[in-house]
């Protein structure tokens, strides 16, 4: 027999609403961040004794990385219900819980990327900095950039990974509770940071560095989206259903099928400009019309992984195990 | 320690909704917000149509997700395997309302703790049944001591097929359904 259901009652069913965008620009700050001391600290840990001037990119992402973080540690904490308890995060840790690990991650890699920001000032650019004890405490974090760039580098892979897991976890929630999408959220990481890298670096063979491997990142990030999706389909009935909103064009869907229209067009042209730009940048000197679409490139980018976080952190609300 | 369960013996279910204005009253549980509910669905094809009264509560798990996910320790499962909530310690980051896969937790207005079922664990510790218990009139829900042979609910759980909401979320629930269809007539 076919059974439907053809009514529940809506006195007392639960209408969830648990986050909202405030969480979404966290988990993209993180991920951002994330991605600049990454890169930043590859950058440091693969290059030799370098021309300041050469470093000066690289700098940059490093010196951006902190104050990115902690725009993104201020929307959650503006997300919980009370604020005042935040201090309870740093009297308990939940080895079993995420959030925990996150809270502890977060409260300790704040001050390390700082400090790393701080030992990646070398001594001609010292005089930027407007404290006294800053340029002292710059002068004697410099020795330290190495060691530092090491731990800012696992400190990257572990918020990336982190944001996540955050909601991978989530048994209750079929979208969100998939293997896919830790590495989904450091891949999306990396390739933010890489794209903000693009559009504040002042030369342009550091933009087509970074262009370059953006285009491989992007392609990783598609191909998981697309296997994201294909495991949701091929799983049980609530996964199935969980990634109905992208593909229902309802009154109560319509913002996700745009969300994922808008994800389907980005991605790809930035793609295709990216390739582009690095054809002509192999041929020899980068035009300002190069630059101008490698910036724009990564401006698409940074929508496109905007987006999906946005989409999927209120999608995944609406879906449940049935 | 006893091993409290509640059995919702859905074959005396009328759907008069007494135990949510019992639970709502005794524990002062906030406007628009329940701490049990009861679903009703209708099912089939007309005119062969069959209602189900579905009373929902906190499950009181013995694999709660809330509490794994609860990043201060204010949700906890306490020495009588019942879920509670450290008011005090709870920050409201919500981890816990995403991770219950039966909905059963809410923020609480105004003051920002993740609310609940508590089993009425202050009535049980005087020695009376939970509030939604206790007003049933079809004596649908019933509560008890598992580990006790005797307690009615280790009896009905005896005599009839009893089930539990979304088993393949491997909380393993401590809220017992025995379907209308579970006995035969």
């Amino acid at each position: 027999m076919e059974i439907t259901i053809t009514g529940v009652n809506a006195i007392t069913y639960p209408s969830l609403h648990i986050w909202n965008w405030t969480v979404s620009v966290y988990l993209f700050c993180g991920g951002l961040a994330a991605g600049l001391l990454i890169m930043s600290a590859i950058a440091n840990l693969r290059a030799g004794p370098a021309n300041p001037e050469d470093r000066v990119d690289t700098v940059r992402a490093a010196l951006l990385a902190p104050f990115v973080l902690m725009f993104g540690m201020f929307f959650i904490w503006l997300d919980l219900e009370r604020h005042f308890n935040t201090y309870w995060f740093f009297l308990s840790f939940e080895p079993a819980a995420p959030m925990s690990w996150g809270g502890w991650g977060l409260g300790l890699g704040l001050p390390l990327s700082l400090a790393y920001a701080l030992s990646n000032v070398s001594q001609e650019h010292r005089q930027w900095l407007r404290f006294d004890f800053l340029k002292e405490l710059a002068a004697w974090l410099n020795p330290y950039l190495k060691p530092l760039a090491k731990i800012v580098f696992a400190l990257g892979i572990f918020i990336g990974i982190y944001t996540g897991v955050l909601l991978s976890v989530l048994v209750a929630r079929p979208l969100w509770n998939t293997p896919v999408l830790p590495i989904h959220c450091l891949v999306s990481a990396l390739a933010t940071g890489a794209a903000v890298i693009i559009l504040i670096a002042t030369r342009g063979s550091t933009q087509l560095f970074f262009t370059k491997i953006n285009l491989w990142l992007i392609t990783t990030d598609l191909i998981l989206m697309v296997f994201d999706f294909l495991g949701h389909l091929t799983s049980g009935a609530s996964h199935r259903e969980s990634i109905l909103p992208f593909f229902t064009y309802t009154s109560q869907y319509f913002v996700f099928g745009v969300a994922f229209v808008l994800i389907a067009l980005l991605f790809p042209l930035a793609l295709v400009s990216m390739l582009l730009c690095v054809k002509e940048g192999n041929k020899g000197e980068l035009s300002g019309a190069t630059r101008f679409r490698m910036k724009l490139s990564a401006v698409m980018v940074l929508a496109a992984a905007f987006i999906i976080r946005l989409a999927w952190v209120y999608a995944g609300q609406l879906t449940k195990l049935s | 320690m006893p091993r409290y369960v509640m059995v919702i013996d859905q074959r005396n279910c009328i759907g008069c909704y007494a135990c949510v204005a019992a639970c709502k009253t005794e524990n002062d549980v906030p406007l628009e917000h329940f701490r049990t509910r009861v679903v009703e669905t209708v099912q089939g094809e007309f005119p062969n149509l069959r209602m189900e009264l579905r009373s929902e509560l906190c499950n009181h798990c013995d694999n709660p997700p809330c509490v794994s996910n609860c990043p201060t320790g204010a949700s906890y499962k306490s020495k009588d395997g019942t879920v509670q909530i450290n008011r005090n310690r709870c920050v409201g980051c919500k981890a816990c309302i995403a991770a219950c896969p039966y909905d059963a937790r809410y923020i609480y207005p105004g003051q920002g703790f993740a609310d609940k079922c508590t089993l009425c664990i202050h009535r049980i510790k005087q020695g009376k049944e939970p509030a939604c218990v206790a007003t049933c009139i079809g004596a649908s829900r019933v509560f008890g001591d598992l580990d006790d042979p005797q307690s009615k609910v280790s009896q009905l759980l005896s005599e009839a097929n009893s089930s539990v909401l979304l088993p393949e979320a491997g909380t393993r629930p401590r809220v017992f359904y025995i379907r209308k269809q579970s006995k035969p007539d």
